[in-house]
């Protein structure tokens, strides 16, 4: 049985149960420190630990929460594994996982839409209705230099189709930023092609606005399930449930019906304003640049529940490595993994944690000549493809695709200019990626970097060094001893 | 506690549309300003490249008349039964 974490503060004592926190009580300013904080520890290190800050300038009893997943050890923790579990044994126990997809979540309290009872979710402690102040509420802080303003980027935000409220498969769970524009007024982007857009199309449709309830300071499944690409009516609580092992825990929250986090530090409900747009950002992205100066929707915050002094989590983005880029590596390879897997048996892994997947390594056992290719060109029209997967590396089923020394070797001494490049001109790609032009297009381009097989007869690759007999017993005795 | 002086100018946009946002909730550590135009916001404690006009740098700049031109992401559908 796996365990799977109550809420945030249950996961941050196991970090620290694992060395994995560091708390600090003096007196620190929001800016431009938080942010600087959390872009250094993954400067430092990809083993990095989680940071809490204790007392926040200005505030008697605030505490900020950053860098919660930002390392492969805390990554590993979040799955319930050893925190010394090698990435590539993550990623199959992601995998395998998944496979258990749909895990039926748990749902605690019972009560309708509307209705005032309580039920036992911590964030029902205290309700806001009246001069809501969410900078006091959590000390709301810039992230990067030139940020619009201060943002709220790893909350779990829900939403529902309003052409059909009642459904729990197409209910959305989604990371989204969201600016801070206000006191109790929100800026958000919803891209079309995510589920809220869907949603909000279907309700300034019907000339409406869209409920929306967002969830801030979740355990850490759920925020990693809510940025995984998964399909319009898979239920992003029944993954997380798969992922952790165990049901997910959900409440309802009161005002908009929506399914939340049982364990949220805080819960914002409120409405997209249907036919609003207003400036938006720009905002530093897990690019690297910064996006926005796009007009974009705004929500009108009508409650909000939080516990008694919450903690503010919140994620660094910007050039990567940042915990944003540990908490999409896995929840983006593993999809891909499975929808290849699903053509082509052949795939080993898939390694599609360069930029949320914009540059991809598959590891793949080719069929006959020609096969590598092919499943190159298959990584770019899976759903997740058609906005990433700019370059595909693809290397034989005997290089791991997680060990780039591998991968480079494979591209160094296999891959052919003239044979082995595959261009494809003026494909889809997400606009945030700075070299499409226009921004949403851009040619891409598949690497072979797998030994030739029949009926292509190229290379010199007949006598290939292997390791000496026995290495395998040396490698474990030299582990242990290094223990 | 004594009220804020509010800047006259969003250092962003160069607006005068500048109100109070909020104030820090121990007294007296900081206020914070937001922009009614381009809806920038900044603490008082913040360093002067995110508080001060002449400071802001052009590739960040916005001009307000640009604004209403900004792409508008998602765009607003036609209502069902044909009502814009
Ligand atoms: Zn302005």
């Amino acid at each position: 049985m796996i365990m799977a974490y109550a809420d945030l503060r249950d996961f941050l004592a196991a970090l620290d149960r694992n060395g994995q926190l560091l708390r600090f009580t003096d007196p620190v300013p929001l800016e431009p420190d938080l942010g600087a904080a959390a872009r250094a520890v993954s400067n430092v290190t990809d083993r990095g630990p989680a940071l809490l800050f204790e007392d926040i300038d200005g505030y008697e009893r605030a505490r900020v929460a950053l860098n919660v997943v930002g390392s492969w050890p805390n990554h590993a923790l979040m799955l319930g594994l050893d925190k010394d579990t090698s990435l590539k044994e993550q990623f199959f126990a992601f995998a395998r996982r998944a496979d258990a997809f749909p895990v039926e979540a748990e749902r605690v309290g019972t009560e309708r839409v509307g209705t005032e009872r309580a039920d036992d979710a911590p964030w029902r402690e205290h309700a806001v209705e009246t001069d809501i102040n969410l900078f006091h509420l959590l000390p709301l802080f810039r992230l990067n230099r030139y940020d619009a303003g201060s943002y709220i980027d790893k909350a779990a935000v829900v939403t529902r189709d309003p052409d059909d409220p009642e459904n729990f498969d197409t209910q959305n769970v989604g990371i989204y930023r969201i600016q801070v524009k206000g006191t109790d007024r929100l800026g958000i982007q919803p891209v079309p092609a995510h589920d809220i857009g869907i949603h909000l199309r279907k309700a300034e449709e019907r000339g409406e606005n869209l409920p929306i309830a967002i969830a801030i300071g979740n355990e850490p499944v759920i925020t990693t399930i809510a940025g995984m690409p998964l399909a319009y009516d898979e239920s992003e609580n029944e993954m997380a449930g798969a992922v952790q092992g165990a049901p997910y825990r959900i409440a309802r929250a009161p005002l908009t019906g929506m399914d939340v986090p049982w364990g949220a530090e805080v819960v914002i409900e409120g409405e997209i304003i249907g036919g609003v747009r207003e400036i938006e950002g720009p905002f530093g992205e897990f690019t690297g640049f910064y996006s926005g100066g796009r007009r974009q929707p705004v929500i009108a915050v009508h409650r909000v529940h939080h516990r008694t002094d919450p903690i503010f989590e919140h994620l660094y983005l910007g050039r990567p490595w940042a915990e944003l880029d540990y908490t999409v590596a896995l929840n983006t390879s593993v999809p891909l993994y499975r929808q290849l897997k699903q053509d082509y048996p052949e795939v080993v892994a898939v390694n599609a944690m360069y930029t949320h997947g914009l540059l991809g390594i598959i590891s793949v056992r080719p069929r006959y000549g020609g096969f590598a290719k092919a499943v190159g060109v298959r990584a770019m029209t899976t759903p997740h493809g058609l906005g990433y997967c700019k370059v595909i590396i693809v290397v034989d089923d005997t290089v791991d695709p997680f060990n780039l020394a591998q991968v480079m070797w494979s591209l160094s001494v296999k891959f052919h200019p003239a044979h082995d490049l595959v261009v494809l001109p003026d494909l889809s790609i997400l606009p945030l990626d700075p070299s499409s032009e226009p921004p949403g297009i851009s040619h891409k381009v598949v690497l072979d970097a797998t030994t030739p097989i029949a009926p292509e007869q190229r290379g010199h690759f007949s006598q290939e060094v292997d390791q000496p007999a026995g290495t395998q017993e040396w490698e474990n005795r030299i582990k242990r001893l290094l223990t | 506690m004594t009220a804020p002086k509010i800047p006259d100018t969003c250092p962003r946009c160069d607006s005068h549309d500048v109100s109070l946002l909020t104030a820090s909730p121990v007294p007296g550590r900081w206020f914070m300003y937001a922009c009614g135009v381009c809806f920038y916001s900044w603490r008082s404690t913040e360093p002067g490249y995110a508080t001060d006009p002449a400071a802001y740098p052009a590739a960040f700049k916005i001009d307000p008349t640009d604004i209403p031109k900004m792409l508008v992401v998602p765009s607003i559908p036609t209502r069902r039964g044909g009502t814009p």
